[in-house]
């Protein structure tokens, strides 16, 4: 049987922030509401501002609602315990520096709780999962953007929770890092862990998440499930490999005679910059 | 926010704090703040060479060297120990906000009371190792000095034709000079000044913008503690406050927010040569645990409301 309780749940969430410059507050958040299920992988899209990080701090207790409630796992963010069960990933993320990256994995360990033969397993599971065994001894200081991101998510993920956060997770990561980082997202998805991201790269969203929500100034302007809201529910793509040109006439003359319906375009679809960019890149290495 | 929401987060409380108190320790160690310890031992070394001429008799002679290596290791001592105590501790919650290794650490299940209790605690363990270090040197230059001089006495005492009697009272005499329960109790002394001003300087931090502020404020206070004993008493004495219960609890209640750091200042009568006694040694351990409850308790009480 599902898991029926919501992995997220905030309730028209409003956060101000007191400024010493203005006579009212700055409200940051503007009753937003959002409800992630298990297993999902929810991404938070607004432009910068707009309201997605403070919404997170608000659900890790690291910001206290001015009104609303938030929730992980229906326990009350604000409680410690709430935090058993998820892992974060802060925007930019430094890490201390004098720690090597399998020191910084067994610091955040041994903060939730494990020791032992337990943590070094965990240890070992999370530096293969990111790729980062070669590196594991070096000092985070030395380590590229995306070596931080990726230490960052399996700090993110020492105890096993049910639930990710991560805030603009592929922000100033190259190309190659930012795919890296993706493929792992898609990696929590297929074992059934929650995510809850941040972005304002729209595309990146697209391709990882199954829900989207949209904040500006605060407010949440639309959610829902992806494929529906970005749907255009009036025209149908069929993709054909090796079509011949007489093909393509016959198609298009079949269209013609149905009644109401119409060819749109036809043409080549276009890989994208970041296929064409990787795979030149791989070439080139092999 | 409230910390008194705190249920049931995995791993005990004790070992969060170890956990967080040990990592401040290495973080505070591969800072390279052990490097002072050169500076230090140059003290105890250039302190052997002021042996001044001044003696008058096998009894006087290199007295002076011992007692200006004892003065010169305690105060670079109490130096480096409220320096390290109130800049380190300054540090170290500024840059875990700007770095945001904060954020990753509170989205833990960690208690924000654990946070601090292990910075401090780890602050509190540096300057333990540090004064333990120094009193280690401190002690066997002491004894390496104390064995010369009592060779230098007897041979003198010998050629003025001094009773083996009058010798060996001299030989005891000049051990008891040396080192001693009291000096290490001297030091201790100097452990509780510099682990108060930690704690003071985490409560600053708490709620100061900057690492500089604190640490200005920090030893502003260092300063005020060293005179608020004296001059409670003279406005105390001269009735500014009126007689009775006012100017008598507000004076308390100054002393309870402030800490009184002349009690710590034992230093200076142990190296002169006097004892210091155990039951002091109980009561100065008894008011250090009291400010350093008092300000990591109210550390707390601001830290726990803090947005980030």
């Amino acid at each position: 049987m599902a898991d029926s309780t919501p992995a997220v749940e905030i309730q028209n969430l409003v956060k101000e922030y007191k400024t010493s410059f203005r006579r009212s507050p700055l409200r940051a958040v503007d009753d937003v509401s959002l409800r992630i299920m298990p297993g999902e992988v929810y991404g938070l899209i607004g432009p910068n501002g707009s309201g997605k990080s403070t919404t997170m701090k608000a659900l890790l207790g690291l910001v206290a609602p001015t009104s609303g409630q938030c929730s992980i796992f229906g326990k009350d963010s604000l409680k410690v315990d709430s935090r058993n069960d998820v892992g974060f990933l802060p925007e930019n993320p430094y890490f201390y520096k004098h720690l090597s990256g399998v020191e910084t994995l067994r610091f955040y360990g041994k903060l939730c709780g494990l020791k032992g033969k337990v943590l070094k397993q965990r240890v070992g599971d999370l530096l293969e999962m990111v790729d980062l065994e070669g590196a594991k001894d070096r000092r985070i200081g030395g380590y590229s953007k995306g070596m931080l991101q990726r230490i960052g998510l399996a700090q993110a993920m020492i105890q096993e929770p049910r639930l990710v956060i991560l805030d603009e997770p592929t922000a100033g990561v190259d190309p190659v890092g930012s795919r890296d980082i993706r493929d792992l997202i898609m990696k929590l998805r297929e074992r059934g862990i929650t995510v809850f991201l941040c972005s304002h790269l729209l595309e990146q969203v697209q391709e990882v998440c199954d829900h989207v929500g949209i904040i500006f100034e605060g407010k949440m302007i639309r959610e829902g499930k992806l494929d529906e809201l970005i749907a255009i529910e009036d025209q149908t793509e069929i993709v054909i490999k090796d079509a011949s040109p007489e093909m393509i006439q016959k198609i298009s003359a079949m269209v013609g005679q149905s009644e109401g319906a119409s060819v749109v375009r036809t043409g080549k679809p276009r890989t994208t910059l970041e296929r064409l960019f990787l795979r030149e890149i791989r070439k080139d290495e092999s | 926010m409230s910390e008194s929401q705190i249920t049931t987060a995995r791993g005990s409380h004790l070992s969060r704090i170890s956990t967080i108190a040990i990592h401040t320790f290495t973080q505070l160690v591969r800072m390279k703040v052990f490097y002072f310890m050169a500076i230090f031992a140059v003290i105890l070394i250039a302190s052997n060479f002021f042996d001044l001429p001044q003696h008058s008799g096998p009894e006087a002679a290199g007295e002076h060297a011992i007692r200006m290596i004892k003065n010169w290791s305690t105060g670079p001592m109490t130096l480096f120990s409220v320096v390290l105590g109130v800049v380190a501790t300054a540090l170290l919650l500024p840059k875990d906000i700007e770095d945001r290794t904060l954020y990753t650490i509170l989205a833990k299940p960690v208690p924000r009371f654990d946070y601090l209790a292990g910075k401090l605690l780890g602050v509190v363990l540096l300057l333990f190792v540090s004064l333990a270090i120094m009193d280690l040197l401190m002690v066997a230059l002491l004894q390496f000095r104390v064995d010369m001089l009592i060779d230098q006495q007897t041979e003198v005492a010998k050629a003025m034709g001094w009773s083996a009697q009058e010798i060996s009272a001299l030989r005891e005499e000049t051990l008891a000079n040396g080192v001693n329960a009291s000096l290490h109790a001297a030091v201790f002394a100097i452990f509780l000044k510099a682990t108060i001003m930690a704690a003071l300087a985490l409560l600053i931090s708490t709620f100061s913008t900057s690492t500089l502020f604190t640490a200005v404020v920090g030893f502003l206070l260092f300063f005020i503690g060293h005179f608020q004993a004296d001059a409670r008493e003279i406005y105390m004495q001269s009735g500014q406050l009126g007689e009775g219960g006012i100017a008598k609890y507000g004076s308390l209640a100054f002393a309870m927010l402030v800490p009184d750091l002349q009690l710590f200042n034992v230093v200076d009568s142990i190296t002169e040569g006097k004892v210091m006694p155990l039951m002091l040694m109980g009561k100065l351990t008894l008011v250090a645990l009291y400010y350093l409850i008092f300000y990591t308790v109210a550390s707390w009480f601001v830290f726990s409301d803090k947005e980030f």
